[in-house]
């Protein structure tokens, strides 16, 4: 412990905070910014809308909380120090970045990329798994052709939630554990550029999710995960915990977006030219670097909507001057490049590992980066594809389906970086090698449906129905989660030092594999066929599909939770992972197990680039 | 096979693997096409209007282009597992070259996918020209249609103030359908006839079809709009003009029902209503 620390006879404040004080002051502010509110903001006069003043005091307790919590974690110390002209000493830096305090650093504001890693990935397995019950819950009640057992106010909620937590789980999934803790080992550096904005943005996820959940008790989520407004003007409080949500989880999203750029483009080992930077480097940053131009749209639109219900403004309000237009067109300026910020870290990923797996050298280099950057700039061009039906400027359909399908091209040039480093290669047959495989099978099935959906009169047919549902799962799912998990298994011994189990990954990914392609293979089939998404019930023609879909659910869920249980056993009693398992010449393999807290004792260069297999002749 | 350790005396498409890359790429580009089109044309259903014949059209030739590509990559892939593997803990033996790039194989993919890309967009761009024509028809019936949180109006011209929730339309007479809402957004959509536009509060969006087929067929709201979205559809009947013309006579005047509020509240409009 350090001297500045223990000098004083009882603790600094910075070693009282924890999460469990982030939660106590949190609760606290909300609380009584809900009783002041309740005492204090004048009733509704009989012109005004309805709920303008319950909304007003939920929002002002959710944001009562949300600075609660991120005082209560001690996100405000190092500013308030600095504002007071007295900066962190080493030592307290030390204590920040978590060193010698064990497993207690993992639920403080630790600055350690390492911590917030794990952290990422804890959180993330979270979000999974309550968006997987979710999940369940819907496939349950579409079980049956007329709905069921869930009311339609309490489905709709759930398809919404579902959709938004599977949408920020499939954001963090590869930049948040992976990101963090892979990516400056990986470019040689020590740790982030920005080390207490790291812990900031995982922190303010967790602050992001309470009034999410609080959302849930006070009406619910019944909007569509992209609450649409004017629908969302007259969705019940639990509106209010999405739009927080949003704001605050925006704010994460753009502050982890500006640490890892700048980590990237300031902090590569000396020698880590571009040419010889990893292929996930590169993912990652694309990923984030979108991230920037969009979340700042997210934010503003969520704003906006709280406005609309709680101060009474018409931003959306045909009515009285405002347009619905307008929410759609900021929800899809964010809502594209989203989901290109979900898949290109998880294909990069699986990029990184197809020459670890085949032993020869990456195919084309400068392919996949074309490919990326080609990705990455038509996508902020392509949003309005989501409003062809919408009416608001079909004549800019034209246009619109012209960048959808330039798409096509960038994103063929990831197929020819992965089938040309497979072929002829010499294959190690192991859960990430065959997640290549069924990258090249999902995303290929996602990829050509997503030219249907990018042709407007295809579009006049799909639009609104379950194909699309099918097709987004097939790119965010099939693909993304796909190269998640493949992560997952590829990272696992350096960030635990352990290794997972061989068997249970081989079965969770059979299962996974095998009943996601049930599964959406039903919903693309019922989708043709004219069921509408968000349906709790439907007519009886797509009863087949949909048990079929059901099936295919539930053998998605047993798979998931066989690799869940051997996380955990592997996590705790796995087989002790080698320095460097797989052979692989990046250098994250470089460091030992585990990994110390400033990685590199002596900061590596680098000569050549990280993909030197193969017999030169 | 010692060919295939000297590729500078033997052209690279006379070595074993590449002849059988292209046998699997043809075979399995004739599957996915053949098994693709068949399923998606079985499920869309048969067409009624020129429209859906369009759309089964269209996903039909997108299947076909795109399944050479998909050929390709399943084929490689393929070939890749019926090839070395290896199994263990320790990784295998080296690859025996170190091939990372070949300019002429980006070139041709580029090329190839920008071809097939252009195609695609071209043949979109001739089916929508199509379909956005059929609104100016100036020889088509007007109907309006309003959707409402959670049931659909249809407005009849040259009726005496006809408004149904089921929806009737003569056979081979082209329609627009003059859309709009009177609360949240609906997207309005005749399924088998393949059109869809939303319905927004406010607005007058438009969409056109010329039924072709007597029958009945489905009209469902595809945009999520509230609690009973699910069950916000209806029937569409088309019949023969005789039939329709009878069917109009017989419905009762509504003209002089206050269905519409003439003067509507802001509340009405899209503001909040409990």
């Amino acid at each position: 412990m350090s001297t500045t620390l223990t000098k004083t006879h009882k603790k600094a404040l910075i070693e009282r905070l924890n999460v469990f004080t982030a939660f106590g002051l949190g609760i606290l502010c909300a609380v009584v910014a809900w009783k002041l509110s309740l005492a204090l903001l004048p009733q509704d006069s009989e012109a005004a809308p309805l709920f303008t003043r319950e909304d007003k005091i939920t929002l002002i307790s959710m944001i009562a909380w949300f600075v609660g919590f991120m005082t209560g974690i001690g996100a405000l110390i190092a500013p308030f120090r600095w504002a007071l002209g007295k900066d962190l000493s080493h030592d307290e830096n030390m204590y920040y970045a978590g060193k010698d305090l064990g497993v207690k650093r993992y639920f403080k504001f630790t600055t350690d990329h390492k911590v917030v890693g794990i952290q990422y990935l804890v959180i993330t397995m979270v979000i999974f798994g309550i968006g997987g019950i979710l999940a369940m819950l819907i496939r349950t009640n579409l079980g049956t052709p007329e709905g069921g057992w869930i009311h339609p106010q309490a489905y709709n909620s759930i398809v919404g939630t579902h959709g938004i937590i599977m949408i920020v789980g499939t954001i963090i999934m590869v930049t948040g554990p992976f990101g963090n803790y892979i990516m400056p080992i990986m470019i040689g550096a020590r740790d982030m550029a920005y080390p207490r904005l790291n812990a900031l943005s995982f922190w303010l996820i967790v602050a992001a999710s309470i009034p999410l959940i609080w959302g849930q008790f006070i009406g619910g989520i019944s909007t569509g995960w992209s609450a649409y407004n004017p629908l969302a003007g007259q969705a019940p409080l639990g509106m209010n915990g999405y739009i927080m949500f949003i704001c605050i989880f925006a704010i994460s999203t753009m502050v982890a977006g500006a640490n890892i750029t700048t980590t990237v483009v300031k902090m590569r080992a000396r020698g880590m030219t571009w040419n010889r930077t990893p292929i996930f480097i590169y993912g990652t940053v694309a990923s984030v670097a979108l991230a920037l131009p969009a979340f700042p749209v997210f934010f503003l639109s969520q704003v906006m909507s709280g406005m609309d219900r709680a101060l009474g403004t018409s931003f959306y309000d045909t009515a009285r001057g405002g347009s619905g237009w307008l929410y759609e067109n900021l929800f899809w300026l964010m809502g594209h490049p989203e989901v290109y910020v979900i898949l290109i870290p998880a294909v990069a990923a699986l990029m990184e590992m197809a020459p670890v797996f085949t032993r020869r050298p990456l195919f084309s280099f400068n392919v996949a980066v074309m490919g990326i950057a080609g990705i990455s700039g038509l996508s902020i061009l392509v949003w309005a594809h989501h409003m062809y039906m919408s009416g608001w400027a079909p004549l800019l359909n034209a246009p619109f389906m012209l960048t959808t399908e330039l798409i096509s091209i960038p994103t063929g040039m990831l197929f020819l970086v992965l089938v040309g480093t497979l072929w002829r290669g010499r294959l190690w047959m192991t859960v990430p090698l065959m997640s290549i495989m069924a990258l090249l099978w999902n995303f290929m099935i996602g990829g050509i449906t997503g030219i249907y959906l990018s042709d407007v009169p295809a579009d006049a047919f799909l639009h609104g129905s379950m194909f699309v549902t099918a097709h987004f799962h097939y790119t965010l799912m099939g693909a993304g989660l796909t190269g998640a998990i493949a992560s997952l298994v590829y990272w696992f011994p350096k960030m635990t030092g352990r290794m997972l189990d061989k068997k249970l990954s081989w079965i969770s990914f059979w299962l996974v594999q095998i009943g996601f392609n049930v599964a959406f293979i039903g919903m693309f089939i019922v989708g043709l066929q004219g069921q509408p998404r968000r349906v709790e019930a439907y007519a009886a023609i797509f009863n087949r599909g949909n048990l079929i879909t059901t099936i295919g659910a539930y053998t998605i869920m047993i798979g998931m939770l066989i690799l869940l249980q051997n996380v955990i056993s592997s996590w705790r009693s796995g087989q002790k992972a080698p320095m460097n398992p797989w052979q692989a010449k990046t250098l994250e393999w470089t460091v030992p197990n585990p990994v110390p807290l400033e990685n590199f004792a002596e900061l590596p260069v680098v000569t050549s680039d990280a993909y030197g297999y193969g017999r030169k002749n | 096979m010692t060919n295939l350790q000297t590729p500078s005396t033997n052209s690279w498409w006379k070595k074993q693997d590449v002849k059988r890359l292209l046998v699997l790429t043809a075979i399995f580009s004739i599957l996915i096409g053949y098994i693709g089109s068949t399923v998606q044309t079985w499920a869309m259903g048969a067409p009624a209007s020129d429209s859906m014949q369009n759309v089964i059209n269209l996903i039909t030739i997108f299947t076909w282009v795109s399944s050479p590509v998909a050929g390709f990559v399943a084929a490689i892939a393929v070939s890749a597992l019926l090839g070395k593997h290896h199994y263990g803990d320790n990784p295998p033996p080296e690859a025996d070259h170190a091939i990372s790039n070949s300019p002429r194989a980006n070139a041709a993919w580029i090329v190839v996918s920008a071809l097939l890309c252009l195609f695609a967009l071209v043949a979109g761009l001739v089916a929508l020209q199509e379909e956005d024509s059929q609104i100016l028809n100036s020889n088509a019936m007007r109907i309006s249609v309003t959707g409402q949180q959670w049931v659909w109006n249809f407005d009849y011209p040259n009726s005496k103030g006809v408004r149904s929730n089921v929806l009737h339309l003569p056979v081979d007479q082209p329609v627009v359908f003059n859309v709009t809402s009177k609360d949240v957004k609906h997207s309005f959509w005749i399924v088998q006839m393949g059109i869809k536009v939303d319905a927004n509060p406010g607005v007058i969006t438009q969409t056109a079809v010329t039924p072709n087929t007597i029958g009945v067929f489905d009209l469902r709201c595809a945009e999520l709009c509230g609690l009973l979205h699910a069950y916000m559809q209806n029937k569409v009947i088309v019949e023969s003009r005789a039939d329709y013309e009878a069917w109009l006579a017989s419905q009762p005047d509504t003209s002089q029902t206050t269905w519409v509020d003439k003067n509507p509240k802001p509340e009405d409009q899209g503001g909040k209503t409990a």
